[in-house]
């Protein structure tokens, strides 16, 4: 739910919670007034009978109509009384609308020229329902203002008054750290907004202090951790050549071999960081084809020793757009992990078309979900010699450049096919 | 020949010298940049590597020095980043190779021997191991005046295996050397016995003597005696 549709669901039932009591008490104020007025108008209309009297009127089975009131009641009591006067609500018969209503009588007790009378009347200058009526009617409005009020509220709260905040949200959520640039905070003439853009612009400066901080040391560890490397190649061959056993030698041997994989795992994650830092910038169209062409002669070698099948449906002149080093590195990752992962005698197929390239080859069944295949370090065989970042490479290389790759295995054959027509 | 090794790291320098004095090559040592200024300025060297990151200066910078008052010199780049940018500033600024670290020193010795032969012309352009004749120019190869066929990739085993020849050279080493990076997805290097299986054949044919010794079943040698059979 948005904030503002929240905000008008509150205020409209505090609205109407305010209203419905408010209507209440307006009942209960004008009606009391009303009753008010009333008592005073019949206590006077009393005291001018009683007066009357006084002066020797007699109302005795007089005319029902007395004083122009029909409901003025003028009884001689038998007994003496005290002089006093009540208010009393009272319900009685209306003719016309045939429900009893709610009416205000005045009864008094007098004694007059050393007679005991009793003198009521009773009325309603305005009918409940008609207060009731009036008081809804009058909340209705203000009710159907407030709505309208509130609607106005929202527009512009949505509109002009959350300008800022919308805007801000908008560069949070386009923010990307790869770009490495901050979010700079905009003066909005609002205090909490200026509190969160100025908050927003330190913290993705920071993110972005921190994110490159990171990416140098990543690519400086890599770096340093070369010359050591090199260190301990240089003298294992410098061992080699001292006189040594079969046994030595094989420790030499695979001392070498490690060395080799440790400088080769740094040096990939150098790519990676690089690739992530965008050290490769789009570069122009590059044939793709004949980058494919290229590299199969010079992977024939290896092929032949595996004694694998290689058939190629190759279109001529496909375009990508790549920076030339990072689609040969893609390529060669793919086509490498083709010929590896494959089995003896086995095949690879190389399809490309402007569309897509694929290349398919038999191998065995992954042992992780295809899925995790392009996660770092994710091996199918985790005994290999590999260091399991050659699919996250590639990955990395693809996304970049804002293409799709997709793997999927059945039936014996491994398929990765890269969308070319994607994206751009 | 004379060879300046301009490294800061002690150790790394020292695994230089110590491979390359068993060769026979005079070699000198400068720990960071004023001092290789210094030398470079003051005697002439047959080839000089260079390493780019140096306490007091950027390698690339006394590459520009030294090609400025001798431009004749070989130099080869040694560099932590294998970064195109480097490589290609570095091969601009008129070094003759560029290796990255961690190098094995076989490759080292190969390199220099390459860019020697480059640099004084016609002077090693024919290495010679007894029988044996290797044309660098031509890219050929004659036992006792008769061309070898070779495939290009026999011909630079061999090459390298001359640039190396007494010294043990690992399976890995050697294909490293021949296939580069691409050797990286291959766990199995049995493909190397089979390029040494045919260039041996091959010699053995052409009635050259049987130089290439296998040892133990980790590396191979290219003895320029005979071994007593």
């Amino acid at each position: 739910m948005k904030l503002i549709t929240r905000f008008i669901i509150i205020y409209l039932t505090v609205t109407v919670i305010v209203l419905g009591i408010g209507g209440v008490i307006s009942y209960e104020i004008i009606k009391s007034e009303v009753d008010k007025e009333l008592k005073f108008e019949f206590m006077e209309r009393i005291d001018r009978v009683a007066y009357l009297l006084e002066r020797g009127r007699d109302f005795h089975g007089s005319r029902r109509n007395i004083e122009g009131d029909r409901n003025l009641v003028v009884e001689r009591l038998n007994r003496a009384v005290e002089p006093r006067d009540e208010v009393t609500d009272t319900l009685i018969w209306h003719d016309r609308l045939e429900q009893n209503e709610s009416n205000v009588k005045v009864s008094a007790y007098r004694n007059i020229n050393g007679e005991s009378y009793y003198i009521s009347t009773h009325g309603a200058m305005i009918e409940s329902d008609d207060i009731t009526e009036a008081v809804i009617k009058t909340l209705l409005w203000i009710l159907g203002l407030q709505i309208l009020g509130a609607f106005g509220i929202g527009y512009f709260v949505s509109g002009r008054l959350f300008k800022p905040f919308r805007e801000s949200l908008r560069k949070i959520k386009t923010f990307k750290l790869q770009e490495k640039k901050f979010i700079p905070a905009e003066e909005t003439g609002v205090v909490e907004f200026n509190e969160m853009n100025a908050f927003v612009e330190e913290m993705t400066r920071k993110a972005v202090l921190d994110y490159e901080n990171l990416k140098e040391f990543a690519e400086n560890a890599s770096h340093e951790i070369q010359t050591p490397l090199a260190i301990a190649r240089g003298k294992l061959e410098l061992l080699s050549e001292t006189s040594l056993n079969e046994e030595q030698y094989g420790y030499v041997d695979s001392l070498e071999r490690t060395v080799k994989k440790l400088s080769r795992l740094s040096e990939s994650l150098a790519l990676l960081t690089k690739i992530d830092n965008h050290e490769f910038d789009n570069g122009d169209a590059l044939n793709i084809s004949e980058l494919i062409e290229e590299s199969i002669t010079q992977f024939s070698e290896f092929l032949s020793l595996r004694n694998l099948k290689l058939e190629t449906f190759i279109d001529e002149n496909v375009q990508i757009n790549m920076h030339p080093v990072l689609a040969d590195i893609l390529w060669t990752n793919l086509f490498q992990n083709a010929i590896k992962h494959n089995i003896e005698n086995g095949k690879i197929r190389i399809e490309l078309t402007a569309q897509s390239l694929t290349i398919t080859n038999t191998g065995n069944e992954p042992a992780v979900t295809p899925s995790k295949l392009f996660e770092r370090f994710q091996k199918s065989d985790q005994s290999s010699d590999s260091i399991g970042l050659g699919l996250s490479i590639i990955k990395r290389i693809v996304e970049q450049n804002d293409y799709e790759i997709n793997y999927s295995y059945a039936d014996g054959w491994h398929t990765i096919k890269m969308i070319l027509n994607g994206v751009k | 020949m004379k060879i300046l090794i301009v490294e800061d790291n002690a150790e790394l320098l020292q695994n230089m010298v110590t491979y390359l004095e068993r060769e026979g090559y005079r070699c000198e040592e400068a720990a960071n940049y004023d001092e290789g200024f210094d030398k470079v300025m003051s005697y002439t060297y047959d080839v000089v590597l260079i390493d780019i990151m140096l306490p007091g200066g950027n390698g690339l910078q006394l590459l520009r020095e030294l090609k400025s008052v001798r431009p004749e010199t070989g130099t080869i780049i040694i560099s932590a980043k294998n970064s195109l940018d480097d490589k290609v500033e570095g091969l601009d600024l008129g070094a003759d190779d560029y290796l990255t670290k961690p190098f094995q020193l076989p490759e080292l010795q190969a390199r220099i021997k390459a860019v020697n032969r480059r640099n004084n012309l016609g002077g090693e352009e024919i290495i010679r191991i007894n029988e044996i004749l290797l044309n660098t120019q031509t890219r050929e190869v004659f036992i006792d005046e008769s061309p070898v066929d070779l495939t290009p990739k026999e011909y630079d085993l061999m090459l390298y295996f001359a640039s190396n020849k007494n010294r043990v050279l690992s399976k890995q080493n050697i294909a490293e050397h021949l296939w580069g990076d691409y050797v990286d997805q291959l766990d199995n290097l049995d493909f190397v016995y089979q390029h040494i299986k045919n260039l041996r054949k091959k010699l053995l044919k052409s009635g050259a003597g049987d130089y290439i010794e296998s040892i133990y079943s980790i590396g191979y040698k290219l003895n320029d005696r005979l071994r007593k059979a």
